[in-house]
C-alpha cells in the first residue's frame, strides 16, 4: 500500500474513525503491522480510552491492538499495571490523570493493551513532538476519534486516515454522503500563516477580524446557543473566528445571512465543525467561505463495509462510490492485506 | 508557626512567594511549610548558603550550569506517594519502582551540578545502591523493568511463555502468566524491602533538592530586589535595636514602576519599647508599617530584605495591626475587631512572648476622646513590658514621654494648581525625623485643598479647627 511510505515520510499519523466499529483499530493494526515489516520504531497511543477486549458500546468483540516487540506506547498506570507482556517503562509524566501518570513504555515482546492516552489537544500535541525527541522513533501513531466527547483533536499529526463504514451507517448512499462530508471538511483551506499566528492561541470565546487584519474581541460567549449566535450576526461583521465548536445553529444562521458571499469563517480545524452536512453545504453553495488554522495531510480512507450487527455492505460498490466522491485513495480495510 | 500562616497575616509576603520562581506544587508546597526561625545560629548559617546562591548566580561564567541546575529541577517528579509507600513498607508496583530508579539518577545529576557550582550545601547521599539494585545491569539507563537477573523462576517462567501461543493454548497462557506475575511480585516485596531500607537517604534527597531550589529561588529574588544580608542583632534585654536603612517595599515599588515612579527608600530605627509615628495623610506611614512587618518576617524565613542593610533582633512573632478589617462574618465592627486583636496580642506579651508589633492608627474609628485614651493605655502596657512596637496615629499633644517619629512630610510650595493623587510622591518627603514635640502636623485641610476639593467646604471646615 502506498499510503505507509507517506506516514513514514510524515513522521505523525492519526487514523480516526467517524464512528464506532468502523474498522479504525483494524486500519490502525494495518499501519503497525505494516511499518513493523518495515522496521520502523513505532509510538503509538490513544485519545481517550481505546483498545478494550469488548467494544463498550456495542459488546461485540472487538480486535484488540498487538505492540510489536520494541515498539513504544503510552497509557495511563492503572492500564499499564494490568499488561501481561513484558515491557520497560521509559518515561513518566508528573501530572497525574484520574487513571493514574501516563507511562511511556518499550514493548520488550509482543503483547496486548489498552491504551488511554493524552485526552486534550495540548498534551496530545506536546506528546507527538517530545516522543521523537526522547526516543528513536520514526512514527508516532495516534488512535483518533472525532466527538463532541473528545477535547483532543486530531490534527495533531501531521498526516491522517480516516475510517469509516456500515457501522456508521447501513444506508449506502448515506454513507457516502457522509463520509463525503467529513472529507469536504478535511480538505476546506487552510487560513494564510500570518492570521493563524494571531488567532492560535486564542482558544475561546469568538473573534472579529477586521478589513485591517485586527482581532477585535466583541465580547460575546462561545456562539453555542440561539441568543449568542443573534449577538454575533448583529455585533460581528463577516470574518469571523470560532476557536470552540461551530454549531449547527451558528452555521445556519450564518448561511441564511444577506451578506453570506462575503462571510469567511475561521475554525481551529475540521474537528470542531458539528454542523449538519445540508446546513455545511447550504452555507458553501450561497458563497461562504470556512478555513482552517491547523490542516493535516488526508492519506487515504479505509472503509469497513460489515456493522457489528452482521450487516454487510457489497465492498467493491462501496469503495467505487466513495472513490467517486473524494480525491484520495479508498480501501477497504479488510481486503487490504 | 509557618509561612503560609504569616502569609495571611503579613501584607505583601505573599506577593514576593508569588513572584518566586519555583518548578510546581511539590517546592512551594516545602516553602509553605518552612517555619518562622527564631534562632540566630540557624539563620547566620541560612544566610551564608542564601549568600553563597548569590554569589553563584552573579558570576556570569556559572550560567550554563545555572541554566542546567534549573533544568533539573523542573525534572524532579512528586513522588511522594512512592516514598511514603515505602515508608509504610508496602510493595512498589513497576511505576513506582521506576520513579525511585528516575529519581536516584536525578540525585547523581544534582550532585554533579551542585558541585560545579560549587554550592556544597544541602549535600545529596550517595543513592549508588539503589542504583545498583534498580539497574542491575549497570546500564546507566533510567528506564526500567523487573529484570530476568531478579529471579530465575522469573527468568524461567518467562521463557515457557514464549513457547506458548496464547490464541492456540489460551488456558496453559494463562496459567503460566498468572505464574509470571506472581513471580514478579516476588522480586517486587525483595526490591521493596531493600528500598525501605534506604528510605531515610531518599526522603532527605527528596527534601533536599527541594530546598536547593528554593535557595536558589530566594537568590534569585534577592537579586531582582537588590535585596540585602540582614545582620542578626544581638538580642539583649535593653539594647536590641531594630535598624533598617534605605527600606522598599517591593509590591509597592512593582506598582509604581509600571507607572514610571520610583518608591522613595525609608530609613527606620526601633528600639525596645514604644514609638509613636506622626505624619500628615498620605505620607506613607501604613507603608513603613507594612515594609517592617515584611522585613522583620523575611528575616525570620532566611531571606534577604529589600534595603540597604538591616540589623534585624529576633522575635518571636510580628504583629501587624491595620483595623480596616471589618470582620462583618463574624458581626464585628472594625473597632470590635481591631480591640479583640489588640487583646490577643497583650495577652501574649504578657506571657513574656517577645514580639515586634506594629499597629496602625489604634482606636481611629471611635470618638476620639476615647480613641485618644485607648492609644494611651496602648502605650503604657508596651512601655512596661518594654514591647518594640511602632504606632501610628493622627492624634496629638497626648503628653506621652515615648519615642516619637514623624515623617517629614509635604512640601507644598512645588505643587503647581489642582494636586493629582498619583503624583502626591513627588511632593512628599517620606523620610522619618525624630519628633521631640508631642504635636502632629495640621496638614488634612491643606492637602485636602490641594487635592481639589470645594473650597467653599474647606473654609468652613477651618472655622472648626480649634
Amino acid at each position: 500500500m502506498p499510503f505507509v511510505d507517506q506516514i513514514v515520510r510524515y513522521g505523525s499519523l492519526s487514523v480516526v474513525g467517524l464512528g464506532k466499529n468502523t474498522g479504525k483499530t483494524e486500519c490502525l493494526r494495518y499501519v503497525m503491522g505494516r511499518l513493523f515489516d518495515m522496521h520502523k520504531i513505532v509510538a503509538v497511543t490513544s485519545i481517550g480510552v481505546d483498545g478494550e477486549g469488548v467494544d463498550q458500546v456495542t459488546f461485540t468483540p472487538k480486535p484488540r491492538i498487538y505492540l510489536e516487540k520494541g515498539m513504544y506506547f503510552t497509557t495511563v498506570s492503572s492500564f499499564y499495571e494490568k499488561k501481561r507482556f513484558l515491557a520497560e517503562i521509559c518515561h513518566i509524566e508528573d501530572q497525574a490523570t484520574v487513571l493514574g501518570k501516563m507511562v511511556t513504555a518499550r514493548a520488550l515482546e509482543r503483547g496486548k493493551m489498552v491504551l488511554a492516552g493524552p485526552s486534550e489537544t495540548v498534551s496530545l500535541q506536546q506528546w507527538v513532538r517530545q516522543i521523537p525527541e526522547r526516543f528513536p522513533v520514526d512514527v508516532c501513531l495516534v488512535d483518533g476519534a472525532i466527538s463532541r466527547l473528545s477535547p483532543a483533536s486530531p490534527v495533531v499529526t501531521r498526516s491522517m486516515i480516516l475510517a469509516t463504514g456500515a457501522a456508521y451507517s447501513a444506508n449506502m448512499r448515506t454513507l457516502v454522503e457522509r463520509t463525503r462530508y467529513v472529507y469536504d471538511t478535511v480538505k476546506l483551506p487552510a487560513a494564510s500563516p500570518g492570521l493563524t499566528e494571531k488567532l492560535k492561541n486564542v482558544t475561546k470565546g469568538i473573534r472579529v477580524i477586521t478589513s485591517q487584519g485586527k482581532i477585535n474581541d466583541p465580547g460575546v460567549g462561545s456562539a453555542l446557543l440561539s441568543d449568542q449566535v443573534r449577538q454575533v450576526l448583529e455585533t460581528c461583521g463577516s470574518r469571523l473566528y470560532v476557536p470552540g465548536v461551530v454549531s449547527n445553529v451558528l452555521l445556519k444562521a450564518l448561511g441564511e445571512r444577506k451578506e453570506v458571499g462575503e462571510t469567511e469563517l475561521y475554525v481551529r480545524d475540521f474537528s470542531r465543525i458539528f454542523a449538519e452536512p445540508r446546513v455545511f453545504y447550504t452555507f458553501i453553495r450561497r458563497g461562504g467561505r470556512i478555513f482552517q488554522l491547523f490542516t493535516t495531510h488526508l492519506l487515504a480512507i479505509c472503509v469497513n463495509p460489515v456493522s457489528p450487527e452482521g450487516f454487510r455492505l457489497n465492498s467493491a460498490e462501496l469503495v467505487e462510490n466513495i472513490q467517486r466522491q473524494v480525491d484520495v485513495p479508498v480501501y477497504d480495510i479488510k481486503r487490504i492485506r | 508557626m509557618n509561612f503560609t500562616r504569616f502569609a495571611k497575616k503579613i501584607e505583601g509576603l505573599q506577593y514576593l512567594a508569588d513572584k518566586m520562581e519555583l518548578s510546581g506544587s511539590r517546592v512551594r508546597r516545602y516553602l509553605m511549610q518552612s517555619t518562622f526561625c527564631t534562632r540566630p545560629d540557624i539563620l547566620q548559617t541560612d544566610f551564608d548558603i542564601l549568600q553563597k546562591a548569590l554569589d553563584i548566580l552573579s558570576v556570569p561564567g556559572s550560567m550554563p550550569e545555572v541554566m542546567q541546575l534549573r533544568h533539573l529541577f523542573t525534572q524532579v517528579h512528586d513522588i511522594q506517594g512512592t516514598l511514603h509507600a515505602l515508608k509504610e513498607q508496602h510493595i512498589l508496583d513497576e511505576v513506582e519502582l521506576f520513579e525511585i530508579k528516575y529519581f536516584a539518577a536525578l540525585c547523581t545529576d544534582f550532585h554533579k551540578v551542585c558541585g560545579l557550582l560549587g554550592f556544597h550545601y544541602e549535600n545529596l547521599h550517595d543513592l549508588q545502591e539503589v542504583q545498583r539494585l534498580l539497574d542491575p545491569h549497570g546500564a546507566g539507563t533510567v528506564s526500567f523493568y523487573l529484570y530476568d537477573c531478579y529471579s530465575q523462576s522469573l527468568s524461567r517462567a518467562r521463557e515457557l511463555a514464549t513457547s506458548i501461543d496464547p490464541d492456540r493454548e489460551p488456558e496453559k497462557w494463562n496459567s503460566i502468566q498468572d505464574r509470571i506475575r506472581e513471580e514478579e511480585l516476588a522480586v517486587r516485596e525483595m526490591l521493596s524491602t531493600k528500598l525501605s531500607g534506604m528510605y531515610p537517604l531518599l526522603r532527605d534527597n527528596f527534601d533536599r533538592i527541594a530546598h536547593i531550589e528554593i535557595w536558589f529561588a530566594k537568590a534569585n529574588l534577592a537579586k531582582r530586589y537588590g535585596m540585602v544580608r540582614p545582620c542578626i542583632a544581638v538580642n539583649g534585654p535593653d539594647d536590641a535595636v531594630l535598624c533598617i536603612e534605605n527600606m522598599i517595599n517591593p509590591q509597592i515599588a512593582d506598582t509604581l514602576g509600571t507607572i514610571n515612579k520610583e518608591f522613595q527608600p525609608v530609613s527606620v530605627t526601633l528600639k525596645n519599647g514604644p514609638c509613636l509615628l506622626t505624619g500628615a495623610n498620605m505620607s506613607g506611614k501604613t507603608v513603613v508599617l507594612k515594609t517592617l512587618a515584611l522585613i522583620q518576617t523575611l528575616t525570620q524565613f532566611s531571606f534577604f530584605v529589600p534595603a540597604q542593610s538591616a540589623s534585624i533582633p529576633l522575635v518571636k512573632d510580628v504583629f501587624l495591626v491595620i483595623g480596616d478589617k471589618q470582620d462583618q462574618y463574624r458581626g464585628l465592627s472594625s473597632f470590635a475587631a481591631e480591640m479583640l486583636q489588640l487583646d490577643r496580642i497583650m495577652a501574649d506579651i504578657r506571657q513574656g512572648i517577645r514580639l515586634l508589633l506594629l499597629v496602625d492608627e489604634p482606636a481611629r474609628t471611635t470618638n476620639p476622646a476615647e480613641g485618644a485614651a485607648i492609644l494611651c493605655a496602648l502605650v503604657e502596657f508596651l512601655e512596661h513590658y518594654n514591647t518594640m512596637s511602632l504606632i501610628s496615629t493622627h492624634y496629638g499633644d497626648l503628653g506621652l514621654s515615648c519615642r516619637k517619629l514623624r515623617v517629614s512630610g509635604f512640601n507644598p510650595v512645588q505643587v503647581k494648581g489642582r494636586l493629582d493623587p498619583l503624583m502626591m510622591n513627588e511632593y512628599m518627603d517620606y523620610s522619618l525625623t525624630e519628633d521631640k514635640e508631642g504635636s502632629v502636623p495640621m496638614e488634612a485641610l491643606r492637602i485636602a485643598r490641594l487635592l481639589g476639593v470645594d473650597d467653599a467646604f474647606i473654609e468652613s471646615a477651618q472655622r472648626y479647627v480649634k
